[in-house]
């Protein structure tokens, strides 16, 4: 395109975005107005996603102070008791929507949430094992308390080739399967653990299948596993 | 008299049998009929459900959340579709919310009628079953004049539904409720003072609230050991802060709080609450609303992660969402009732007879499709 | 013109006894022992309740009060040793795999095998990233009739065991067959 045509083309689109649209469809040439009409089009786009970007990050910097201010201050006030009781145990302070602990201490304050009665974590709801990518595995514990009614997370971070965890399951009798399930799908292994074997898959199974690395093996029994089938194109 | 000692005995009980809900195995050891022991061996329905998610647009996720509890498809949707509105901060109008919570109560009906009626069959009752089945036809029914489908709907999306409701819906639903309210009754007359039934099942598998709590037992389970804990109340979603009902709670009716009993009679109850949620969300259903309005061209929701629990027949339903910004979800975690449910029996069951273990498991409700995903 | 659909032509053909046609008194049947067998066979095939997944809810669904199976001749059966049909209902994952292929072997001969669902036709939604699902049953056992859906409606599943039923009425069991 030649430099005429260029600022030709950024002219008409400064005065499509005014709302302006005779100058582009006054135009002679088809495929003049063509390229302008499309230029005009991302600009448009463009213009659009910085507005909603704005917005956004308004709406949450609002929302992090108003909606959400009981997990919230929960979240520093736990960070602060745990910094007082076992110092060093976490690994950032950020803790808007959860709290990130190291691994090696992870019995002892995890006895301390149940048993402290301002806390009181007598439910373990869920708990996910994730892999973050970066070498890096997760294991995410959420908590709520019948009693008080609050809600809290806890993400512990492990590296892939050495994944040990303690185990919790002595605190909360759920821990046990929720265990053995995140061993089965990930390969983390959690100490203490009195009987840390596959749940879902068979005991001779192969490789953790949640991993962003998991490879299908060929055969199981002699039975083929991948998903092509003979016959089927 | 001296009792007489055996060897202890370990008998498999499935994966393929009659009683338990699926393919589930339970390793018994037993000394005669006293069973010592139970150890559950799952996965024998392991379908990939957190695998598929990993590598499925958000909306293709829906069809396999369906096929997770498959008895209760509806709130499977609806807890998803609900924890993906929270990421995303979508909001629907009112006549997406009066139907959902329709719809989630008459599966709520739905699934204990066939939860009690297979609790039934494995005692050894088997009209109930019969009649139970012929109610729950007329709610498929329902369900198939809406979206096309009798078990597996794909009907909750997120920002809408897939269907708006046909013409003459909501009669039917008022025909239906007037036909089923006194059924419950019939059913009480038959099942749940019949002697031989109590006999079976009242003081039997007591679950003490302390034991549910710490294995997260929820839902009918955990109620009828007497903690009073319903999503629906203590922590709404959508629009049950606007109904009036109660929470049923177990208390020891025939036997001790917390036994197979109390199980049942709080599911029994359940239904006659949904009943009344139901007659007061169809009076208060807006005519006029468009179920398409806010459905999302595109779902792409922002970097970040959601844990959302919602009320399913089986206790808290919920769904861990990590996203990273494209349009297939990065990890997708269902927490599942019925697993922990499960992970009860071995602490309830230790020290009853053989038949006993049966009514135990019975009374859980459990669904493999769940357990296992 | 019969009233079961099968003209005049065919009847005779299917029913031709040669010498012995017609020669005794109405209430003497003379028919081919092949064909008694198969008949009696064909119409009460017991089942094998097999139900793994979503599609088992469908088939006791129909087998209670609306869609009746017993009046097709169907009883359910727990146990492999007494069925002759085992029906298929779900998903069939490798754990599983292992255990099928022993229950089939349980039956006693003649047995035949339904395929109900999608899933056990050839593994269902979860063909494309289902490590762990076998991707049809009849990798593992021989399937005589497939019923296609997810999950099959009542009626779909009946259909199916009626197209059974058409199968086992043409066979021949005493035939000795050519090699």
């Amino acid at each position: 395109m030649s430099t005429d045509q260029d600022k030709l083309i950024t002219e008409l689109v400064e005065k499509g975005l005014t709302g302006d649209m005779e100058p582009i469809n006054s135009i002679e040439d088809r495929v003049l107005r063509s390229k302008a009409k499309a230029a005009l089009a991302k600009a448009k786009r463009a213009a659009k996603s910085q507005e909603t970007a704005e917005p956004k990050k308004k709406k949450s910097e609002e929302k992090s102070s108003d909606d959400l201010p009981s997990s919230v201050n929960l979240n520093e006030k736990i960070v602060y008791m745990i910094n007082e009781k076992f110092s060093g145990s976490l690994a950032n302070e950020n803790t808007e929507t959860h709290i990130q602990l190291k691994s090696d201490q992870w019995f002892e304050i995890a006895t301390w949430l149940k048993s402290e009665p301002s806390l009181f974590f007598d439910s373990l709801q869920c708990q996910t094992g994730i892999d973050v990518g970066d070498n890096t595995l997760e294991a995410r514990y959420n908590f709520h308390s019948m009693k008080h009614n609050h809600y809290t997370e806890i993400r512990i971070a492990v590296p892939r080739k050495e994944a040990t965890i303690p185990s919790v399951e002595q605190i909360w009798r759920i821990a046990d399967w929720f265990e053995r399930e995140t061993y089965d799908m990930l390969g983390i292994e959690f100490s203490g653990h009195r009987d840390l074997r596959r749940i879902l898959l068979p005991d001779d199974w192969e490789g953790w299948p949640l991993r962003k690395d998991y490879l299908v093996q060929e055969t199981y029994h002699g039975i083929v596993v991948p998903k092509m089938k003979e016959g089927w194109e | 008299m001296g009792v007489v000692h055996g060897e202890e005995m370990v008998l498999n009980i499935g994966p393929q049998h009659p009683a338990t809900h699926g393919v589930l195995r339970l390793q018994v050891r037993t000394d005669g009929e006293v069973v010592s022991e139970v150890t559950p061996y799952l996965g024998y329905l392991h379908r990939c459900f957190e695998k598929h998610c990993e590598n499925v647009t958000y909306e293709q996720v829906i069809p396999f959340t369906d096929r997770c509890d498959y008895l209760a498809s509806m709130t499977n949707n609806f807890g998803y579709v609900v924890a993906m509105e929270g990421l995303m901060d979508i909001k629907v109008n009112e006549r997406v919310e009066h139907i959902r919570v329709i719809m989630a109560e008459l599966q709520r009906i739905a699934s204990h009628l066939l939860g009690l009626g297979a609790f039934g069959l494995d005692i050894g009752a088997f009209t109930p079953f019969l009649h139970m089945l012929r109610d729950r036809e007329r709610i498929l029914d329902l369900f198939e004049m809406t979206c096309g489908a009798r078990l597996l709907y794909n009907y909750m999306w997120v920002g809408g539904l897939s269907h708006d409701l046909p013409v003459g819906f909501v009669e039917s639903t008022y025909r239906f409720l007037d036909y089923f309210e006194p059924k419950i009754d019939e059913f009480v007359k038959l099942l749940v003072h019949n002697k031989i039934f109590v006999e079976r099942t009242a003081d039997v598998g007591r679950l003490p609230q302390d034991v549910a709590i710490s294995y997260g037992v929820s839902g009918p389970n955990l109620r009828a050991s007497g903690q009073k804990w319903d999503l629906r109340k203590d922590d709404p979603y959508s629009i049950y802060d606007r109904f009036e009902f109660d929470i049923p709670v177990g208390e020891g009716g025939k036997g001790s709080v917390g036994d197979c009993w109390d199980r049942f009679y709080v599911r029994v109850l359940e239904m006659k609450e949904s009943i009344k949620i139901l007659r007061q969300a169809l009076s208060s259903l807006p005519k006029e609303g468009d179920v398409y309005q806010s459905l999302p061209k595109k779902i792409r929701p922002p970097i970040g992660s959601i844990y959302k629990r919602t009320e399913s027949p089986r206790g808290d339903l919920g769904y861990y969402i990590e996203s990273d910004g494209t349009n297939i979800p990065y990890r997708l975690k269902m927490r599942s009732p019925a697993f922990t449910a499960l992970s009860v029996i071995d602490e309830i069951a230790a020290g009853w007879l053989l038949s006993d273990v049966l009514a135990i498991l019975g009374s859980l409700d459990i669904v493999l499709g769940e357990i296992d995903r | 013109m019969d009233p079961d659909g099968i003209n005049e032509l065919q009847w005779s053909r299917r029913n031709k006894m040669g010498l012995l046609e017609n020669r005794f008194n109405d209430n003497v049947i003379v028919e081919k022992l092949d064909k008694l067998l198969s008949w009696g066979r064909s119409t009460s095939p017991w089942f094998f309740q097999f139900g793994t997944a979503c599609c088992a809810i469908e088939m006791m669904a129909a087998a209670a009060s609306r869609h009746d199976l017993m009046r097709i001749g169907m009883i359910p059966r727990s146990s492999p040793r007494q069925a002759d049909v085992m029906i298929v209902a779900g998903t069939v994952t490798m754990k599983m795999a292992l255990r099928v292929k022993k229950l089939y072997e349980q039956m006693a001969d003649p047995k035949y095998v339904v395929a109900m669902g999608s899933c056990a036709t050839s593994g269902g939604p979860y063909w494309q990233h289902g490590y762990h699902v076998l991707k049809g049953v009849d990798i593992v056992i021989p399937v005589d009739v497939y019923v296609p859906g997810c999950p099959p409606r009542p009626e779909a599943l009946i259909e199916g065991l009626l197209k059974l039923q058409e199968q086992i009425l043409d066979e021949r069991p005493l035939t000795r067959k050519m090699a």
